[in-house]
């Protein structure tokens, strides 16, 4: 590997320590900062005092502001998110039980959008102005435009009430739940332990949930490729190749998307935002017990410190996303990496 | 009345459409740019539909959306009600007055609203069953009953006959699960969610637009800061963010538009500093310069008309993401108090019955929501075609 | 030096008519073109910016965009371009015609490697040939063209501006075509690599026997290299002849015009560069009959009505213009109206 990549991931990986510290004042001003007396935000009002005066305790919201934030940043560093003030266990078991599937979920959702997206675009793209385009275009913008948890809703209702053919919640049948889990990701679980009977449900569990968070992310996906392989196709190097009698779908799809691939990828590890704001719906809509659910869980519970947390290792997750999609980026651009 | 040839007519109507600007402007737009124009031309029309209606609601609502006007998980196009007697006992003939008439009625203000409204007297029964029975059995002379199951149990049952039917209210879209007609319920829940939506992008554009316009002129280290911050606000889930300033900030529309408009104001920031860093390097504001032209002229006179094109669909794609963030966090349960109409809401509702078989508590809302966002992003993506071509074959 | 010597005819435009469909209207960017190239030659086609060069050389091709519509005959080895389904059309570029293209950076392919470009070129076209044959093939090759063989591992933008100049000859070359059009292919470079490339250009001719239409609005470079030169204006061949008829006694006027506006070094301290009255006509309602007649110092009232066509006024050369032709509607040649007038 040339000095230049190392150069390029060392300067990206140093970027992403202010990165992280952006994204931590900023929640760290929305979860303490902003609300005035958090404790009374989150509690309401028919709070007594001394339940207001124990939460204040248990947060560290006594404490001078400047405190509080060295003290939560030299605990996150330590991967320490705090403890749940409802189960009183650790943020981080909390987490550990719960992030797997949403990242179960988020991956065979990103298996929908990038091949329905990429493929999508690379044909719009191809047949510019053609029907297929604008079909496709505004297919596209619709599907966007969906609310996620309608048509989470839509699906269930069709494909599970009405048809039956899905199940419609949770991550597998009653009774199939698996005694010790390895990964966490039940596909995979399953597969390192042969048990076909556990992948089949889990599979079928697993479809709902990420055709719905799948397709309406890859509404936006699909413009962005078709975006991106427009501004390929009008190139020099494809009109030349066409030159040198190059079929047009081998141009298209071979050169065209290879060339077009490198922004296309780093547009999807962007996504991955989005992909984890809309797991929180598809979650909550399919009863999926990933992280999502958790946050939206203990918004109810007024659990505090369980949201903080989750919230902090969202962001941690969004950077170090980033990080990885740069370093992928280093290795995929030939620009970069000679 | 002097007759006019269909010539004359014609060029007539071309020398008046002439002096028309806009309205040729809009037309030769069609020409110019085929199939974007249709698509931008929907989505203002949507656009518009929707403005008319949130003005209108008073007018256009037939009820008021939070009464309990009828019966609960009334079917759409349902609520109308028959009245039934037995067989051969009649008690009244035709339209008369039914004062001092007893009737039997369900549970529900539909009901009782009706009989009050036909001057009679309503007896409550719990169920479909015990009204049935209550007037077989003589309790009752009459019972309002729902249309449909009216008609159907007059036609089997001997001892029953219809007397009228088409009494009462019809619900086009049906009833929720505290009997609110959701027709009103949508139109007034279009002034919400519009309004929540238009103050978010009008605060996110208030202040990402200044903000880049600020950090694409001035650069240096401001500029590096300030993209390095909205850079990492950016990658954000913005959904997720929403939801924390929702909890922390409590429940109410101000706080909801709070809310949403933070995720908004990196992309009008990033949309803005791209066009201002592009328009900077162009040779035309060089030329000005070297002319001696101060920084604020060349920004208010160059740069400023400029951006305009790109903060419009900005604005407009912003608008129609935020009915769904608005929506989304309605779904959860942050945000909106529970007395304003809202989409979102009505969806929430919707899904804890959904299992009862009530579809339609979800569908038209749903649908609505798509429809409205979908103009939205319709709108913006067409704008955005027309306004920044992209340099090609023709 | 004689003119060119007529080797067999290679590649025979008749009557090409070439119009682009725009918002605007239909734009006539090659109008009634006829033009005989012969195996061998080096024939170069000049004219200013939008004059319709570099459609004609794309139209031989086919390479124009889908809004573009083509009449007229294109005669390749005696077959029928315009006919071609689109198997046909593949075989015969790159193998057939080939073209070198303007801008080397953006013509390659950032992601692929140099010997990758060459070796999927060859296997377009030939199914067969092992890949260690083909290798050593390709490898020769470059290194002829003044590449080292090393660099075929390599990507573009690792190879400076002349060297990838080179490559884009390579891969005009590759499939030994009987016909190269180079569409200015030196007008992003300096004067050095330029002049590299054209004498890359002659030792081609010379060992290959390849025949080159080389498209730029350089006369400079025509005169040096090229064996005849067609002159186009606003989408017609004003005059085509031998390098050296042309350019020490050009016939039609605007050629005339094109020689002049040329600095010599020798300029007098007081004289003015000379300046061709009028503007390039717009393409969308161009002048009618000819299209140069607004601007012609020796417009004829006939000029303005009737298009004149491209005939011979010597063996060889063919010139475009009424002041060479006769017609019964014609005046004498001692009624002449300056364009000045004319509507």
């Amino acid at each position: 590997m040339s000095s230049r990549l190392w150069r390029y991931i060392l300067l990206r990986f140093i970027l992403t320590i202010p990165m992280l510290l952006i994204l931590v004042s900023l929640v760290f001003f929305v979860l303490r900062v902003l609300p005035g007396d958090p404790a009374l935000a989150i509690l309401r009002e028919g709070a007594s005092e001394e339940q207001l005066a124990s939460f204040r305790a248990a947060v560290g919201l006594d404490r001078p502001l400047p405190v509080q934030y060295v003290d939560l940043v030299t605990s996150l560093m330590r991967f320490d998110f705090g403890t749940s003030m409802t189960r009183r266990i650790p943020v981080v078991d909390e987490i550990k039980t719960f992030f797997p599937a949403t990242v179960e979920l988020t991956l065979f959702s990103m298996l929908v959008t990038g091949s329905v997206g990429v493929l999508g675009g690379a044909f719009a793209a191809q047949h510019r102005k053609s029907p297929a385009d604008y079909g496709i275009r505004v297919a596209s913008i619709i599907l966007y435009s969906l609310p996620i948890f309608w048509l989470g809703l839509m699906f269930q209702m069709v494909f599970g009430a009405q048809l039956g053919w899905l199940p419609v919640s949770g991550r597998l049948s009653p009774g199939m739940t698996p005694t010790e889990t390895i990964t966490g990701l039940y596909t995979l679980d399953a597969i390192l332990r042969k048990d076909w009977a556990l992948l089949g449900d889990a599979l079928r569990h697993l479809v709902l949930p990420s055709l719905t968070l799948g397709l309406v992310l890859a509404g936006i996906f699909t413009r962005l490729t078709r975006a991106n392989m427009l501004d390929v196709l009008e190139q020099d190097f494809i009109t030349a190749g066409r030159a040198r009698g190059l079929r047009e779908r081998v141009l298209v799809y071979r050169h065209g998307l290879r060339n077009a691939f490198i922004p296309i990828a780093t547009l999807l590890g962007l996504q991955f935002a989005l992909l984890l704001a809309g797991a929180i719906l598809t979650e909550t809509t399919f009863s999926w017990s990933g992280m999502g659910r958790l946050i939206v869980d203990r918004i109810y519970d007024r659990d505090f410190t369980t949201i903080q947390g989750s919230i902090l290792f969202f962001a941690l997750l969004v950077a170090s996303a980033s990080l990885v999609v740069d370093v992928v980026y280093g290795f995929l651009d030939p620009r970069i990496r000679y | 009345m002097a007759v006019t040839t269909p010539e004359a007519l014609r060029t007539q109507t071309a020398a008046v459409l002439d002096k028309v600007g806009f309205l040729r402007r809009f037309l030769r737009a069609r020409i110019w740019h085929g199939a974007e124009w249709y698509i931008t031309v929907l989505g203002g029309a949507i656009l518009v539909t929707v403005a008319g209606v949130t003005v209108l609601a008073p007018v256009l609502a037939p009820h008021d959306p939070n009464e309990f006007i009828g019966a609960q998980f009334t079917v759409p196009g349902g609520g109308r009600q028959a009245l039934l007697a037995r067989n051969g006992e009649v008690p009244i003939a035709g339209d008369a007055d039914l004062a001092g008439v007893v009737i039997g009625v369900q549970r529900n203000r539909n009901g009782a609203n009706l009989a009050k409204r036909l001057g009679a007297e309503g007896v409550r029964f719990e169920d479909q069953q015990a009204l049935v029975g209550g007037l077989k059995a003589g309790e009752v002379d009459l019972i309002l009953i729902d249309e449909s199951v009216g008609q159907e149990l007059a036609a089997a049952d001997s001892q029953l006959e219809l007397v009228a039917t088409g009494l009462g209210l019809r619900f086009v879209l049906g009833t929720d699960n505290l009997g609110r007609d959701i027709t009103s319920r949508l139109i007034w829940g279009a002034r919400t969610v519009l309004g929540v939506a238009l103050s978010s992008a009008l605060l996110a554009s208030s202040f990402g637009i200044p903000l880049g316009l600020l950090s694409g002129f001035v650069a240096g280290r401001l500029d590096k800061v300030l993209s390095l911050t909205m850079d990492s606000i950016y990658s954000f889930p913005g959904f997720l963010l929403a939801i924390a300033m929702a909890t922390m900030l409590g429940p109410g529309v101000i706080n909801v538009a709070i809310a949403i408009s933070v995720i908004y104001i990196p992309t009008f920031f990033r949309v803005v500093r791209g066009q201002v860093l592009s328009i900077k390097e162009q040779l035309y504001v060089e030329a000005a310069r070297s002319l001696g032209a101060r920084a604020t002229d060349i920004l208010i006179r160059y740069i400023f008309p400029n951006v305009i094109p790109s903060v419009v669909v900005v604005f407009s794609l912003n608008i129609a993401d935020a009915i769904l963030t608005e929506a989304g966090l309605s779904f959860i349960g942050l945000g909106l108090p529970p007395d304003v109409p809202d989409w979102g809401y009505d969806l929430s509702k919707g899904h804890q019955f959904l299992i009862a078989g009530y579809w339609w508590m979800i569908t038209f809302p749903g649908v609505l929501i798509s429809l409205v966002a979908a103009g939205f992003s319709l709108l913006g993506e067409g704008l955005s075609e027309m306004l920044n071509p992209r340099l090609s074959e023709t | 030096m004689s003119p060119v010597t007529p080797g067999e005819l290679l590649l025979q435009v008749c009557n090409l008519n070439v119009s682009y469909k725009t918002r605007t209207g239909p734009v006539s960017a090659v109008s009634d073109v006829s033009l005989d190239i012969y195996r061998g030659e080096i024939l170069g086609l000049v004219g200013e910016s939008g004059c319709g060069k570099s459609t004609l050389g794309r139209a031989l091709m086919r390479m124009l965009p889908r809004s573009a519509r083509i009449e007229g005959q294109i005669l390749f080895h005696g077959r029928e371009v315009l006919g071609f389904d689109d198997r046909q059309l593949r075989e015969l570029r790159g193998r057939g015609i080939s073209m070198i293209f303007q801008d080397p950076m953006t013509s390659l392919n950032p992601v692929q490697r140099i010997g990758d470009h060459l070796t999927e070129a060859v296997q377009v076209h030939e199914s067969d040939g092992g890949k260690a044959d083909l290798r050593q093939r390709i490898g020769t090759l470059v290194e002829r063209l003044g590449i080292m063989r090393q660099r075929l591992s390599d990507y573009p933008h690792q190879l400076s501006g002349g060297m990838r100049q080179r490559v884009m000859i390579g891969l005009g070359v590759v499939l030994s075509p009987d016909l190269i059009i180079a569409d200015e292919a030196t007008t992003s470079l300096d004067v050095i690599v330029a002049a590299k490339l054209l004498d890359q250009l002659r030792e081609i001719r010379e060992e290959f026997g390849v025949t080159i239409i080389l498209i730029t609005h350089n006369i400079a470079q025509v005169a040096e290299l090229a064996d005849r030169v067609a002159v186009m204006y606003a989408g017609r061949i004003a005059e085509v002849g031998s390098v050296y008829d042309v350019f020490d006694g050009p016939q039609h006027p605007y050629t005339q015009g094109l020689l002049r506006s040329v600095p010599s070094i020798k300029l007098e301290d007081r004289e003015e560069l000379y300046k061709m009255p009028g503007e390039p006509p717009n393409l969308l309602s161009p002048p009618a009959g000819c299209r140069f007649h607004p601007r012609c110092p020796e417009a004829m009232s006939i000029c303005s009505r009737i298009a004149p066509g491209l005939l011979p006024t010597m063996p060889g050369r063919l010139v475009n213009c009424w002041l060479y032709q006769e017609h019964s509607e014609k005046d004498g040649p001692a009624a002449r109206t300056t364009a000045r007038g004319a509507a």
